[in-house]
């Protein structure tokens, strides 16, 4: 298992620095410039010049790609070229609201959409399952800014249940609660659509194997059948493919975090690319790709300790 | 004497007993709480150092924090006062500006000045002279041909090469960009990198935190020289939606937000209760320049038809009129100095209102009978220039001239035409005075690319035959003589003759001037009327501003 580990770590680090050569080209291969930016159209084309000097983008891309690569490997994430803050600095305070958030959202996929999903299967083709279908298409279908902007109205500002401004004081752990739960909730509902769906049609098949009804025919209760063997089998491709859709939901947080004015690694990234922010928006999108093969080795684990089938050499 | 004696003190005690109930009346108004956030379209700050910022947001943090030797009046920005400068004299060559400086002006505390620090000429000489230097500020170019000394601890001396207008001067020392007056002994000790994100001033509010594209918190500064502000701290947000600007308004998170400069949005929630929109002047121009090197618009008559095609009228009427206001002049818009009113460009022939036929009949006289097609390029923002451009694309097809928009992210908007990439530019910004606009835009020193000074000269003007009599245009002599001006009214009509000289040969289309609509909770009483405010195209937060019972 661990040498498993240790080898999946390993194969990650060609992807990362695939990861990293394309986002270093593709950022200076727009238009814009992010001394511009910076100073703004009224700045003076000296000032201009001299800003670019002292940000070290008059040399070639060679020099700043393995530049880049060199702070990289030191552990540098650099400052931002804008502001000139530490981008580890902005990471590290951003990455516990897009973590929250996350896991926030998966919490309520899994804890909503299983239940819709095996209540559609048993019951299928009835209302319940007419409305879990209905539902879960929307959840799927509507963008998460729009279900963002109708919960606030619902929940801020006709009930004035909960905050819509930022994401709270994380020393303040109800503070804290009360900005994520509205955010949570939205890209929640996404996640409950994908889990409902694939809880259904993965029960829906397993209900039909042989050996579901080979359980039936010596008489075991339908409860029965249901949690312990059909669900059982059912939850394999959940648990796999829930991983691939934590992945989804980190590219669904952006809009998310700024429809909500939350800190996190979403805003950070669009905020970066929009100022030409290049050391800012390399670092995240490193981090996101870390991100991304860690959930995939996660998933992978796990998929092994609900399979005893699988081993891992 | 003794019936005197009592009636004196009767009177005493009754004044007194009036000014402490006037007192605790007033005191009774206010909100126990005087916390006031502000919410920003923007993702982030991008600079603190005041020589450097540039964005609405960051514009508007620095004014709370800084001063200048001069100031124009919170909310009504038409005449400068006195700021940090208590007084000042005028040498009759006008090239040599004398200031006298308050003696009772703190720079803000930080770290290893744990009490700030009494502001003294030291520092004024510093900072314009770092404001003059562009490895340190945006704005050099501004304070070319000008030095500064320090004969004593609180008179700053300025000297001219030229003399300079008090119109034009006093612009460069005013409250705003680099007449900003910074700290000497923070800026030395920790440098330009910190100082842009930890800003050291002398202004009614300190810097107390910054997380980044979230928000930045300032508090009350109690050593300000014009007393401690009411508001013990100023939040201010960077909410780049204006969906959550607008929620967050509602629920009262938020006390005033930088609206969405639409008319229908502006109506609508002005409708709702508790909420008061405050819309001002001057803001942004916006104004299509015309690339005379590129074809069609190398031809005189095709740009005239362009200026009758569009109708400023239309434009405005689209943006909302409430908020948008046609405009006559390539510079300035009025009230300020060197602009021309509709009256003035109808007289001088220069008015080319909305023509569809007299378009129509230019472009068949240029060789256009059936009008021609052009790509343009466009920044996405919507109300500076995206919606704007749809309705002048709409007016152009009217014509027969055909425009396809090819829209850009903001930050590729401002490199591509800069790199002369769109023959036609439709540019929104407001600039403090008549010469900078004609400065940068029109004379050939800022030609885009090939200029000596490349900078925001998109028709080319002063480096081409506009007007098809063999010789180059240009009003490059107006601008400098104009600049050299100390009469008032001739400079204006200077500015005035030039910007005609520019409308008769179409190198530029002025459409409209926006205003800017901050919706804010009733509550809040800025501490001045709005009016007209351009040196932070926002309200101005001041140390009168305050938050009332409610």
């Amino acid at each position: 298992m661990l040498n498993y580990i240790i080898r999946r770590i390993l194969q990650s680090i060609p992807i990362l620095f695939v990861v990293l050569t394309l986002v270093f080209v593709f950022v200076r291969v727009l238009p814009g410039d992010p001394a511009v930016a910076a100073l703004g159209d009224y700045a003076s084309k000296e000032a201009v010049q001299a800003l670019r000097e002292k940000l070290g983008l008059d040399v070639s891309l060679w020099v700043q790609y393995f530049r880049f690569l060199g702070n990289l490997f030191k552990g540098d994430l650099g400052t931002s070229l804008i502001t000139g803050y530490p981008v580890a600095k902005q990471v590290i305070r951003v990455l516990p609201y897009t973590l929250e958030l996350t896991v926030c959202a998966i919490l309520f996929g899994y804890i909503l959409g299983i239940p819709l999903g095996i209540s559609a299967a048993v019951r299928r083709n009835s209302f319940i399952d007419y409305f879990n279908r209905v539902f879960s298409l929307l959840g799927l279908s509507v963008p998460a800014f729009y279900l963002g902007i109708l919960l606030m109205y619902l929940f801020s500002i006709k009930l004035m249940w909960f905050p819509v401004v930022g994401g709270g004081d994380l020393s303040d752990p109800l503070d804290n609660l009360r900005h994520l739960f509205l955010p949570g909730l939205t890209l929640g509902l996404i996640m409950t659509a994908y889990i409902t769906r694939m809880t259904r049609s993965s029960l829906l098949e397993i209900l039909q194997d042989d050996y579901v009804r080979t359980a039936r025919s010596k008489g075991i209760t339908d409860r029965r059948v249901l949690y312990k063997h059909a669900l059982r089998n059912a939850l394999i491709p959940i648990v796999a493919l829930g991983g691939l859709y934590a992945v989804v939901l980190i590219g669904s947080s952006v809009m998310v975090e700024i429809v909500f004015s939350r800190p996190g690694l979403g805003s950070l990234m669009v905020g970066a690319i929009k100022q030409r922010d290049y050391n800012t928006l390399q670092s995240v999108m490193v981090i996101y790709a870390g991100m991304v093969v860690v959930i995939n080795l996660m998933t992978d684990l796990i998929y092994g300790l609900v399979d005893p089938r699988i081993k891992y050499k | 004497m003794k019936k005197r004696l009592i009636a004196i003190v009767f009177i005493f005690v009754l004044a007194l007993f009036f000014t402490s109930a006037t007192n605790v009346l007033a005191a009774a108004k206010l909100a126990k709480k005087q916390v006031l956030t502000i919410a920003f379209d923007a993702g982030d700050s991008k600079s603190f150092d005041p020589h450097r910022s540039a964005t609405t947001v960051d514009r508007s943090t620095v004014d709370t924090i800084f001063n200048g030797l001069v100031r124009y009046p919170p909310g009504n920005q038409v005449k400068p006062e006195p700021d940090i400068a208590k007084s000042w004299t005028i040498s009759k060559d006008k090239k040599v500006w004398t200031f006298k400086l308050r003696k009772d002006v703190f720079f803000h505390p930080f770290p290893g000045q744990s009490d700030g620090y009494k502001l003294t000429s030291e520092d004024v000489v510093y900072s314009l002279k770092r404001a003059s230097d562009s490895k340190h500020s945006a704005y050099a170019g501004e304070y070319k041909g000008v030095s500064f000394s320090a004969p004593d601890a609180y008179t700053v001396v300025i000297t001219l090469e030229n003399p300079m207008s008090g119109t034009l001067f006093l612009a460069k020392f005013a409250s705003y960009a680099g007449g900003f007056i910074v700290s000497k002994k923070a800026l030395e000790a920790k440098g330009d990198d910190w100082f842009k994100i930890h800003p050291v001033g002398t202004g009614p509010f300190m810097f107390k935190s910054y997380a980044p594209r979230e928000k930045t918190v300032l508090v009350r500064n109690p050593k300000y020289f014009r007393g401690a502000s009411v508001l013990e701290k100023l939040v201010i947000r960077y909410m780049p939606s204006v969906s959550s600007r607008e929620l967050g308004l509602r629920t009262g998170e938020l006390d005033i937000i930088e609206g969405q400069n639409e008319e229908k949005w502006v109506d609508k929630i002005s409708q709702l209760p508790g909420i008061k929109v405050q819309a001002f002047g001057p803001c942004e121009t916006q104004m299509v320049h015309l690339n005379m090197t590129k074809k069609p618009f190398d031809n005189l008559k095709v740009r005239q038809a362009v200026a009758y095609a569009i109708s400023r009228g239309e434009v405005a009427a689209f943006m909302g009129s409430s908020l948008a206001v046609p405009i006559y002049s390539s510079a300035m818009a009025p009230p300020a100095a060197g602009a021309l009113t509709k009256k003035e460009a109808k007289k001088a022939g220069v008015l080319f209102e909305g023509n569809i036929k007299k378009a129509k009949a230019l472009l068949a006289e240029a060789g256009f009978p059936n009008g021609f097609k052009a790509e343009v390029i466009i920044s996405e923002l919507a109300t500076s220039y995206r919606k704007p451009m749809v309705g002048i694309q709409a007016q152009l097809k009217k014509a027969g001239i055909d425009i396809t928009l090819k829209v850009v992210d903001h930050s590729a908007f401002h490199s591509l035409i800069r790199d002369d990439a769109s023959p036609m530019v439709l540019y929104a910004c407001w600039r403090p005075n008549a010469d900078v606009f004609l400065s940068r835009f029109y004379h050939s020193d800022s030609v885009v690319v090939s200029g000596k000074k490349p900078d925001t000269n998109f028709s080319h003007y002063g480096t081409v035959d506009a007007d098809g009599d063999g010789k180059v245009d240009s009003i490059d002599d107006l601008i400098e003589k104009a600049r050299l001006e100390l009469d008032t009214n001739k400079q204006s009509a200077m500015w005035r003759k030039a910007q005609i000289q520019l409308l008769k040969h179409a190198a530029v289309v002025p459409i409209i001037r926006l205003k800017y609509a901050f919706p804010m909770k009733s509550y809040v009483d800025l501490g001045h009327p709005l009016v007209f405010s351009w040196s932070t195209y926002s309200p101005q937060i001041t140390e009168k501003t305050r938050i009332l019972a409610h």
